[in-house]
């Protein structure tokens, strides 16, 4: 009987052979596939431990991941401690010094890393035991030394400096703060002030506190088998000594009543960050966990979806718009919406990111919609099965988020399952329109008043304003008035003053300044000469290789950038004329086109704001009168490039004030110029204009 | 006979532990001399559907280069079943991912998917051997993106010109004298009839190699394969005779000028042998001695102890008919070209005069050992590999077994192999230069 079956079956596939395929018809994909995870086996030391052991013998290789999952911790005003002991942590131990430590996993061509909860190794399986011995060695006997945390703690704070004129980060820190408090685990932030705070022995009490066995997993993948696990565990990690972390009680983060937006100011930020951000609760193990990231997916996972298309693709607005929704078992996570666009467009994008919003929460997906991000989503979740840290992540998340034993083989098949009205009721349940916060990090004078008359369901949203350490401050109001008895002319005429008096200016004939500034490593020279009579060179060196070069002379003048050596036109000419004389402002302060165009603050200073033809804003100290800032719009193929000139530490060279540090910020990068030498009717020659 | 003999007495003597590892792959051919190559593996539901045509730049018109990195793209352009843009919508919208390269002497191109959509691959794979539409507007779109790509990635790109100036210099009869990229006055003036003659002639079931590779069942796999590809017809048997190039007795030096660039670069550049040879090998692990990582001999002295240079490298190439050892060196501060070339040189001079110490030795072994275990760590890369051992080396089997080779290469070879390729006058040296016109 079985035997006429199977003949049957061959004469069947013979046929089929022999049927010619119709090729004018794309074929369907078969049904979703079942995943073959390697499943786990595990075992416990005493200590609290788990190991779980992923047997994998395509490949002579091992990974271990250490990861201890404790519940979020507060670090307080000590914020930074866990940071710090991540980077301790893993330079050799006390059994082997640094250099030993390194030199030999390099020589085995392996790599191991440590952070404050967490270590990963990957090496050839011969190696392995060697390995294990090496993380244990470092995880269990850190040699925490003084030279090493001034070190480290040194990098961190010139880490977070470098962090505080970065819209993204000042937007991250902030997005947070609002949304836990900033006496939460996730809302809380690290400054200088709080690195300061730790020390030594606070970095050794958290390692003792927190880098603890009880809630600790070690997860081994790959060419190994358990038994020489189970022994060479318990041979290194058994003398870890057994201990529980201290827990926290914190308070619970809410929706806010009324969907608001929160403003934080940046003067010097060129695109304004924007997300719309309302608290979530949702665990991997809730059942309408899929659809909720289907939801998302369509919404703003990917470049395909929604928000992408309509800000992108359609308006211009930003080089991409995603959003991502969290989930977390310890508590409430975060839904957020996040978009960089250009200053002009930043209320028109709140605008479209709530709109967008508001349809998915209120209208169906559609059919095709559903199916192509179905696709595109199980077609990533499986390529992503293939790296073994993947598989290593899904075994420690089953066990982490308490999920039923077959979440990641039945995946696929729950993922084509997901029905629209599920999806469409995962929208409702985690995206608020309402509710939400709208964090907008940007430059105030350009976006504020846009923000403060956004029209949402026939009522404006309130604004309220934020410091960038996330405090309440009172909104900055940018129309202060000029006092009645100050004009562009009377602010030039003060800065005159305040430099050196317009008799002194007059009697300059030639300037030199030399100035250096570090970019990557490397040394950056500017090097520019002028004279009264309509005279300028100003050439940029890097390493000693002329980077750019402009000169002028007279009614002759040229360019060379990148080696290309261009005349300057006639309108370019015209234009860098005007900045040739050693002192502009004295022939701005007849000149009647300029004009005062209100007050601004530039970093903590009051300052009036003059406008200088079409392209040019000049900041002036409302107290001193010295220059503070300068601020030029050029267009590059078609689009507004502002560069911004900060004039820091004035001193005083030949009787005249002259700004010793020059910081220059082009898009995101930012040259700080320290001058060396500035000579005044001195160190010019005509030759320098040839 | 003895080789073999030799190199079993030197696994004992070093003692390696045999690897565990081997990748499982069956091969055939079809009527029409498709050869398939199979490897199963079911761990992830992946399927990898690759095509590997033996076709690169070498096989032009030498007034037509350019041809086979244009067919790269112009492949992508449709089928007769397949709409003009379509291709990528359809890849993705199945969850997969897919592309193609090209060099001197092969294009693949390949998709990767869940497995349910291995028939989907083939389709498309076969569609593209058996119905390319090749129209004048499908070319001159490519033509396009095909410029815009050399601007991208020659043009303007910093250093974007050192390969074209090495192949120059190089080699002087051999076609690995051009790029891969071409000219692009020869796609210029290439004709319609032209792009059809070459497709006609080179991409042919005989002269490629399908390969699948992730999770399937074998008959049904098989069984697809045959459906898709039986029909389409063999073409003609293709036949290759290059020039040989002649020895190189005395040191070249050129120069060579980049306007994207302010800081120069010396590079100093090796003829060597084809990969088919032994010694081929043995100059990677040169190779690799000499500027791979940090640790690395040339790093290690030019870039950390006497921070004379910037940044360090060396490129080893390996081709069918001759390949390329390629040191790069950019200097820092005022430190002068040839100050560069003499540190090179001294740490190649050593080579050549002592043997590498133990403790190096197998510290390049353990390197080789994880850069060939991690090389077939995705199903994509083994796909890869399995074509170019079957087609390019001639031996499948390499993808298990080219790691003896390695090991079996001792400290005496690399000396003896850096006698042969790496003196002084067989090298060229290239000064490449900012491109700046006089300020005055």
């Amino acid at each position: 009987m079985k035997n006429t079956y199977i003949l049957l079956l061959t004469l069947f596939s013979f046929i089929a052979v022999q049927a010619q395929v119709d090729r004018t018809v794309m074929p369907k994909p078969g049904p979703a596939p079942e995943i073959n995870l390697g499943v786990p086996q595990s075992f416990n030391l005493n200590n609290g431990l788990k190991v779980l052991v992923v047997e994998n013998h395509k490949l002579p290789r091992v990974s271990m991941q250490l990861s201890i999952d404790n519940p979020p911790i507060l670090e307080g005003n000590k914020a930074g401690v866990a940071s710090l002991t991540g980077s301790l942590l893993g330079l050799g131990s006390k059994n082997i010094t640094k250099e030993a430590f390194n030199e030999e996993i390099d020589f085995l061509g392996a790599r191991l890393y440590f952070s404050s909860q967490t270590a990963y190794s990957q090496s050839l399986s011969k190696y392995f035991p060697r390995m294990m011995e090496l993380m244990a060695d470092a995880a269990i006997y850190p040699n925490f030394t003084q030279e090493e945390f001034d070190k480290e703690k040194d990098k961190l704070i010139t880490g977070l400096k470098s962090e505080e004129k970065v819209v993204s980060s000042i937007s991250s820190r902030v997005q947070r703060a609002l949304a836990y408090g900033k006496n939460h685990p996730y809302g809380e932030f690290t400054t200088e002030e709080t690195v300061n705070n730790v020390t030594l022995s606070d970095v050794e009490e958290f390692y003792r506190e927190y880098f603890v066995p009880a809630n600790a997993y070690l997860i081994v993948i790959g060419d190994v088998n358990l038994e020489e696990v189970k022994s060479l565990t318990e041979k290194y990690f058994t003398s870890w000594t057994k201990a529980v972390p201290p827990s926290f009680s914190y308070s619970q983060p809410k929706n806010v009543p009324n969907t608001q937006i929160n403003f934080v100011d940046m003067p010097n930020a060129v695109q304004s960050e924007i997300t719309v951000q309302n608290i979530v609760n949702l665990k991997m193990s809730d059942d309408d966990f899929i659809a909720a990231l289907l939801a998302n997916q369509i919404f703003g996972g990917g470049s395909d979806s929604r928000l992408n298309l309509n800000l992108r693709e359609d308006k211009g607005y930003t080089y991409g718009a995603y959003s991502s929704l969290g989930n977390d078992k310890y508590g409430p996570s975060r839904f957020a919406a996040s978009v960089e666009v250009r200053n002009t467009v930043t209320d028109s994008s709140v605008v479209q990111i709530l709109k967008e919003l508001e349809q998915i929460i209120t209208k169906p997906v559609t059919e095709d919609e559903l199916k192509t991000t179905k696709a595109i989503y199980a077609g990533s979740f499986i390529m992503a099965l293939e790296d073994p840290e993947t598989i290593a992540r899904y075994a420690l998340n089953i066990e982490k988020e308490n999920l039923p034993k077959d979440f990641y083989k039945s995946f696929l098949e729950k993922l084509d399952k997901v029905s629209k009205a599920e999806v469409e009721a995962a929208a409702k349940k985690y995206f608020n329109v309402d509710n939400a916060r709208v964090i907008v990090v940007g430059k105030g004078s350009d976006i504020l008043s846009g923000l403060q008359n956004i029209d949402y369901k026939g009522k404006k949203l309130p604004v309220l304003a934020y410091s960038k350490t996330a405090d309440r401050v009172e909104t900055p109001d940018y129309n202060v008035a000029v006092p009645t008895d100050v004009s562009a002319q009377s602010v030039l005429e003060k800065y005159i003053t305040a430099i050196g008096g317009k008799d002194k200016l007059e009697s300059v004939n030639t300037l030199a300044m030399m100035a250096a500034a570090e970019m990557q490593g490397m040394k950056l020279d500017l090097n520019v000469k002028k004279t009264s009579s309509d005279q300028l060179m100003q050439d940029v060196q890097m390493m000693g290789n002329s980077v750019s070069k402009q000169v002028l002379n007279g009614d002759t003048g040229y360019m060379i950038m990148q080696g290309q050596r261009k005349d300057l036109e006639e309108k370019e000419l015209d234009a860098i004329k005007k900045e040739s004389a050693p002192f502009t402002e004295l022939q701005l302060v007849n000149d009647e086109s300029v004009t005062i165009e209100g007050m601004e603050m530039v970093g903590d200073k009051n300052a009036y704001k003059l406008k200088i033809g079409e392209n040019k804003s000049a900041f002036f100290d409302a107290e001193t009168g010295l220059k503070l800032q300068e601020i030029t719009v050029t267009e590059m193929q078609g689009q507004q490039i502002s560069s911004t000139s900060n004039f820091e530490d004035y001193k005083e060279v030949s009787g005249i004030m002259f700004p010793f540090k020059i910081i220059q910020t082009v898009g995101p990068q930012s040259f700080e110029f320290i001058v060396s030498e500035i000579k005044v009717n001195d160190g010019v020659s005509p030759t320098d204009f040839e | 006979m003895k080789m073999k003999l030799l190199l079993v007495s030197a696994l004992s003597v070093f003692g390696f532990a045999g690897l565990a590892q081997e990748v499982a792959y069956e091969e055939y051919n079809l009527e029409n001399d498709l050869h398939v190559i199979l490897h199963q593996d079911n761990t992830a539901p992946i399927i990898s559907i690759s095509v590997f045509y033996h076709v690169g730049s070498k096989d032009e018109d030498p007034q037509r280069t350019g041809f086979a990195h244009f067919f790269e793209h112009l492949l992508f352009e449709g089928t007769k079943n397949i709409e003009k843009g379509e291709w990528d919508k359809i890849v993705s919208a199945n969850g997969g991912s897919g592309n193609a390269t090209t060099n001197e002497d092969r294009t693949y191109y390949y998709e990767v998917f869940p497995s349910n959509n291995l028939e989907l691959g083939l389709w498309l794979e076969s569609e593209r051997m058996l119905h390319p539409v090749i129209n004048q507007k499908g070319v001159d779109t490519q033509n396009e993106v095909v410029k815009e790509e050399k601007r991208l990635r020659v043009d303007n790109s910093p250093y974007g010109k050192f390969i074209e100036n090495i192949k120059k210099n190089l080699f002087k009869s051999h076609p690995y004298k051009e790029t891969v990229i071409g000219k692009m006055a020869d796609l210029d003036a290439a004709t319609l009839d032209e792009f059809k003659a070459f497709q006609k002639k080179f991409y042919s079931p005989n002269n490629a190699v399908l390969v699948i590779a992730g999770d399937f069942e074998t008959e049904n796999a098989k069984k697809l394969i045959s459906e898709y590809f039986k029909d389409i017809p063999k073409g003609a048997e293709i036949t290759r005779s290059f020039p040989k190039e002649n020895p190189i007795t005395t040191e070249i030096n050129a120069k060579a000028y980049d306007s994207n660039i302010q800081i120069p670069a010396t590079m100093i550049a090796y003829r060597t042998p084809g990969l088919k040879n032994r010694d081929s090998q043995v100059l990677e692990m040169i190779s690799t001695y000499l500027s791979d990582g940090p640790s690395s001999k040339l790093y290690k002295k030019m870039v950390d102890e006497e921070k004379q240079a910037l940044q360090i490298g060396a490129i080893p190439v390996t081709l069918e008919d001759y390949g390329m050892y390629i040191v790069f060196a950019l200097p820092v501060g005022e430190t002068s070209l040839s100050t560069l070339n003499t540190s090179i040189e001294t740490e190649v001079e050593k080579l050549r005069n002592e043997l590498i110490s133990e403790n190096d030795y197998q510290k390049l072994q353990n390197k080789f050992e994880n850069r060939f275990v991690n090389s077939n760590s995705s199903i994509e890369g083994i796909a890869e590999s399995l074509a170019d051992y079957y087609a390019l080396y001639g031996d499948t089997s390499l993808i298990n077994k080219e790691i003896e080779v390695y090991r079996s290469i001792t400290r005496e070879e690399i000396k003896e192999v850096a006698n042969k390729y790496l003196k002084p006058n067989q090298r060229l040296v290239l000064e490449y230069l900012p491109e700046q016109n006089s300020a005055n």
